[in-house]
């Protein structure tokens, strides 16, 4: 099976640590549900994540060269 | 708060059903009368028109609030309904209900473990902001598989759903011929092998009394539930048959009001505001007055509104069943009249449900009820709220007028002296208001209207001008005509980017059009070949001052589409600017100054050289870069192939044409509106405009059906061109049918011949196109236009002087027609060029009818593409636009819905305005803002910072006429 989570295009997803959690939802003032959702099938989302975990995925950007971004991941 | 303010802000709304108590409570009256009016024109007490559901009628007073028409908003009335009666509206809603719950104690029909699971669900979906039926829906799913009642074991039947309102339980009931089926299973059978059962072995096996059994066989007595399952298993027969049991609303209310709070929130219903039962209803609102006004006809006849004459029906029909059951009429009647008031009461809510025929008018036109209201385009959301008519706008064909500012538009006076714009009066512009004032209605400079201190508005007219002007004192309002220099916006349908709705100055204008600059018809998408626009008068000082920081046609220069200039020179200017600089051809003094007397130059440079009998000259690019920021540099290449190099504001070396000074990018245009300011670039723009009109006048510049012809050496070589390509092709045919045409990869040997015709004639029209172009002079119109890019290109010349080529349907060759041919002049199966749709001859020399024919075919098709392209891409962009409405970047840095879910943690990605960044592949990061942050934490403060630096005056965002003042004070 192919792995897509080595795919050069496939970028870093990383779970976030409960303590780090709640510093980026007091940074942006909002629930774990406001965030935008990931399926826990995705091919992308880290195998040992569970449903309510929240993932962290860096991408390459043109203009700012890192873009940071948090998804929910949910069944 | 009075009733007559609006609420301020709403806190919140909670939808749910009613209470038929609320109903009754918020009564004015009940209603019975069907009539609405009496002999002598006064409304029936406790009829439709009863005074106290409201007011229509000016001078009345209404009962019930003691208040006017016009501020008496109406009251509600309510029917007593006869018998229940289904809502439509929520007719699925009830299905489900139905089949999710218990028919005996009406519990939702899931055991502990399967409740709690889907509550949980339901609050997960809540919570997520998914969508709340999927989880509801799937509860009922679950509930309907059993097939007994889990807490009171009673069984379930399916639930028949008959659209609209009828429900029925399938039922199975013993079959009217179960004698006859017993019977028969008890006779031999040698194919199953089975042997005859005598009546006594049968009442053994099922332990009924054997008289029983025999009562039984003979038909004279119908076993009960369990002596029919016993028998049924004894003989391996079925013994029922369907039958459909009709719920009647009642029934269904009666089922509804025993579900127990805690199942109904399973449901995703809140117990609390909507109790099932609601949905059937037993008092029915009639709507005030006011939603229904009846009007007066020109002979004095009245007429009603259609819910009026819907509710007419709901209560005689009412009224009929009461009198029908008090006097005992048998169930079949009672039936009937029940549902002839549900079908009213249906139609009343909704006149288009599929499967009932619609209520309609005497005249035959189906009425208009509720759901009508308040659907589709015309109804009360789309129609009345979302869009609406709006006052101090004006509509008009648009022309062209190149020597307006591109921010400016030309209004007529007539238009000008209708939109009006509201004056506050004060000490500082009491004399112009009252000149205007004094001047009419009718006079431009005028005024329409004034309002007194007190607020009582006066209409100014020609004989009270003069009198009311003396009158108006500080304090006062005066609406004054709209003047030079007023900002209004601007608008061309459809309105599919930013750009479609643009602020512009007001120039009053003579005429009937409205006057643009041709330079903003790129934004637009307009033309003047009939275009109409829209333009609206802004009525409040925040208005005009947003309109003008934010909406001036200036400031639109960068598209954020692409983040470079959509705003430039076009067509004619680039024609223009390309004659000037082409050849860098040279003017004497009086034509240099001509060519710059519509721009703000009015001294010429240091002559750029001397001529042989000792005039001095000026060169075309010396002329252009009086247009250019003084300390201006820039390379990059043109259109026209050759390298521009500008040079502290003087143009060197190069071609400037569109890729330098076009819309859509055009490079000089982008840098000045992105190193300067907006306001330098709609400066720059405009003299470019200017300059290149003075320009393309004076050389003279015009196209005719000789600049497209070629000499008649050049005429035969391409005709040996196209023979030698026939040739070719024949060659290929004969090949072809020789069967020795070797197929390219993945192609048959039919596709492989078609390739290579088309590559062939291809090739052909492209050979004839080159021995045409080189036959063309540099000067020739078409040819400027297509190398400077203004408009048409050289495939356009190849086709008007050389060849029309291979005309193509579906990007093959001709190949639809007549069987195994494409006209009756063929052969069949000709597989030759011109058989096929090959135009051999040029749009100079004109076609031949089959030529023309096919060209017509291909022609056809592009229409059809381009139709069908613009309404499938319109229907996309609304959906889009539907669907990305309510995100918005917020103050964080994030972009977000209304529900505050994040949709991107940094607005792009990168928290950076396309039309703020670099337009530039290599550097796509702002530099100059990097560099400024960096000289920001070198200087401690401002004043060090520019006294290192040197100051640069910025343009206030005023207006053109301030903007002269600055271009003054500037030393470019």
């Amino acid at each position: 099976m192919v792995d897509v989570s080595q795919h050069e295009l496939v970028p870093d997803h990383s779970i976030v640590d409960e303590d780090v959690l709640d510093d980026v939802l007091e940074e942006y003032n909002i629930k774990k549900t406001d965030l935008p959702k990931i399926k826990r099938t995705d091919p992308a989302t880290p195998d040992e994540a569970e449903v309510g975990d929240v993932i962290k995925i860096v991408r390459n950007s043109r203009t700012t060269d890192q873009a940071v971004v948090y998804r929910l991941v949910v069944s | 708060m009075s009733a007559q303010q609006t609420p301020k802000s709403i806190s919140s709304i909670s939808f749910g059903l009613m209470d038929p108590e609320e109903y009754r409570d918020m009564s004015a009256t009940k209603v019975i009368t069907a009539d609405t009016y009496d002999d002598d024109g006064f409304p029936i007490d406790m009829g439709l028109m009863d005074p106290r559901l409201g007011v229509i009628d000016p001078g009345l007073e209404c009962k019930t609030c003691g208040k006017h028409s016009g501020s008496c908003n109406g009251h509600f009335g309510h029917i007593e309904l006869a018998a229940p009666v289904i809502h439509v509206g929520f007719n699925k809603l009830i299905r489900r209900l139905l089949r999710g719950t218990c028919r005996e104690c009406s519990r939702l029909c899931l055991d502990e473990r399967e409740r709690e699971e889907f509550e949980d669900r339901l609050e997960r979906s809540e919570e997520l902001g998914k969508d709340v039926n999927d989880v509801t829906k799937a509860a009922i799913r679950q509930a309907r598989k059993k097939d007994r009642c889990p807490f009171c074991g009673e069984p379930q039947y399916d639930i028949k759903h008959e659209k609209p309102t009828t429900y029925y339980e399938v039922q199975d009931v013993l079959s009217s011929e179960y004698s006859q089926r017993i019977v028969a299973a008890m006779e031999p059978d040698e194919e199953a092998g089975r042997e005859r059962t005598t009546p006594s072995e049968l009442a053994d096996e099922t332990g009924i009394d054997p008289s029983r059994v025999q009562e039984i066989i003979s038909g004279e007595f119908r076993p009960r539930q369990d002596d029919r399952r016993a028998i049924e298993s004894a003989l391996d027969v079925d013994l029922t048959e369907e039958d459909e049991n009709k719920l009647m609303p009642s029934d269904i209310r009666d089922w509804f009001e025993d579900i127990p709070d805690e199942d109904v929130e399973v449901l995703g219903m809140k117990p609390a505001r909507s109790r099932p039962e609601w949905m059937i209803l037993t008092v029915l609102p009639v709507p005030p007055v006011t939603a229904r006004p009846s009007i007066t006809l020109d002979n004095g006849q009245r007429s009603e509104d259609d819910l009026t004459h819907k509710l007419v029906d709901i209560i005689r029909i009412n009224q009929r069943f009461m009198e029908n059951r008090e006097a005992g009429a048998p169930q079949l009647i009672i039936e009937d009249l029940w549902e002839l008031l549900q079908y009213h009461v249906t139609t009343f809510m909704d006149n288009e449900i599929s499967g009932t025929p619609p209520a309609r008018h005497r005249s035959g036109r189906p009425l208009k009820t509720l759901s009508q209201r308040l659907k589709g385009k015309e109804g009360r959301f789309r129609g009345s709220l979302s869009g609406k008519r709006v006052n101090f706008s004006a509509r008009t064909v648009i022309s062209p007028d190149p020597t307006l500012s591109l921010n400016e538009v030309g209004v007529p006076d007539r238009v000008a002296k209708e939109m009006t714009q509201t004056m506050n009066v004060n000490e500082r512009n009491l004399d112009n208001a009252r000149r205007y004032v004094a001047n009419g209605p009718e006079a431009h400079p005028g005024a329409n209207y004034v309002k007194r201190p007190d607020g009582r508005r006066l209409k100014v007219t020609e004989k009270n001008c003069e009198e009311l002007a003396e009158k108006v004192e500080p304090g006062w309002e005066v609406s004054r005509h709209m003047i030079d220099g007023d900002i209004i916006i601007f608008n061309r349908q459809p309105s599919l980017h930013r750009m479609s709705i643009m602020a512009h100055e007001v120039v009053v204008m003579p005429y009937k059009t409205f006057r643009l600059n041709t330079t903003v018809c790129p934004p637009y998408n307009a033309d003047f070949d009939g275009d109409e626009m829209n333009m609206h008068a802004l009525q409040n000082e925040e208005a005009r001052a947003e309109a003008r920081v934010l909406m001036r046609v200036q400031e639109q220069i960068l598209s954020p589409r692409f983040g470079e200039n959509i705003i430039g020179a076009i067509q004619d200017h680039i024609s223009g600017t390309y004659l000037l600089t082409h050849t860098n051809p040279e003017f004497n003094e009086t034509q240099a100054l001509d060519l710059l007397r519509a721009t703000r130059i009015d001294e010429l440079p240091p002559e750029s050289g001397v001529d042989d009998d000792g005039t001095p000259y000026w060169t075309g690019r010396d002329i252009f870069s009086e247009l250019l920021p003084d300390d201006l540099d820039l390379t990059f290449t043109s259109e026209a192939g050759d390298d521009v190099i500008i040079e502290e504001g003087q143009l060197v070396e190069g071609t400037i044409d569109d890729s330098a000074v076009g819309g859509f990018g055009g490079e000089i245009v982008d840098i000045i509106t992105k190193e300067y300011s907006n306001t330098r670039a709609r400066i720059f723009v405009n003299e470019i405009a200017a300059l290149a009109m003075r320009s393309i006048m004076h050389f003279g510049f015009s196209i005719g059906i000789d600049d497209e012809s070629v000499p008649e050496a050049a005429e035969a070589q391409i005709t040996e061109a196209i023979d030698n390509a026939y040739d070719r092709v024949e060659e290929l045919i004969e090949t072809y049918e020789r069967g020795e045409l070797e197929s390219l990869p993945g192609r048959t040997v039919d596709e492989t011949l078609e390739m290579k015709i088309m590559q062939t004639l291809g090739k052909a029209r492209d050979s004839a196109g080159d021995i045409a172009g080189d036959h063309f002079d540099d000067d020739n119109p078409a040819v400027v236009m297509a190398e400077s890019g203004a408009r048409g290109s050289m495939l356009n010349l190849t086709q008007m002087a050389g060849c029309v080529g291979q005309q193509a349907v579906r990007g093959e060759r001709i190949n639809r027609g007549y069987e195994d041919r494409t006209l009756s002049h063929f052969k069949q199966n000709d597989l030759s060029s011109d058989a096929h749709g090959f135009v051999e001859a040029s749009y100079r020399s004109g076609l031949n009818p089959k030529e023309f024919f096919f060209h017509a075919m291909g022609g056809r098709e592009g229409l059809v593409d381009t139709a069908v392209r613009t309404s499938k891409s319109g229907y996309l962009q609304r959906r889009l636009i539907n669907a990305l409405s309510e995100l918005e970047a917020q103050y964080d840095g994030t972009v977000r819905d209304t529900s505050d879910n994040i949709v991107q943690f940094e607005f792009g990605e990168d928290g950076t305005s396309p039309v703020q960044v670099s337009s530039n592949e290599e550097t796509p990061v702002d530099v100059e803002e990097i560099a400024d942050s960096v000289l920001d934490a070198e200087f401690e403060s401002e004043s060090i910072k520019s006294e290192f630096l040197g100051e640069r005056t910025e343009p206030t965002n005023l207006s053109e006429h301030t903007d002269d003042w600055w271009m003054a004070e500037g030393d470019d």
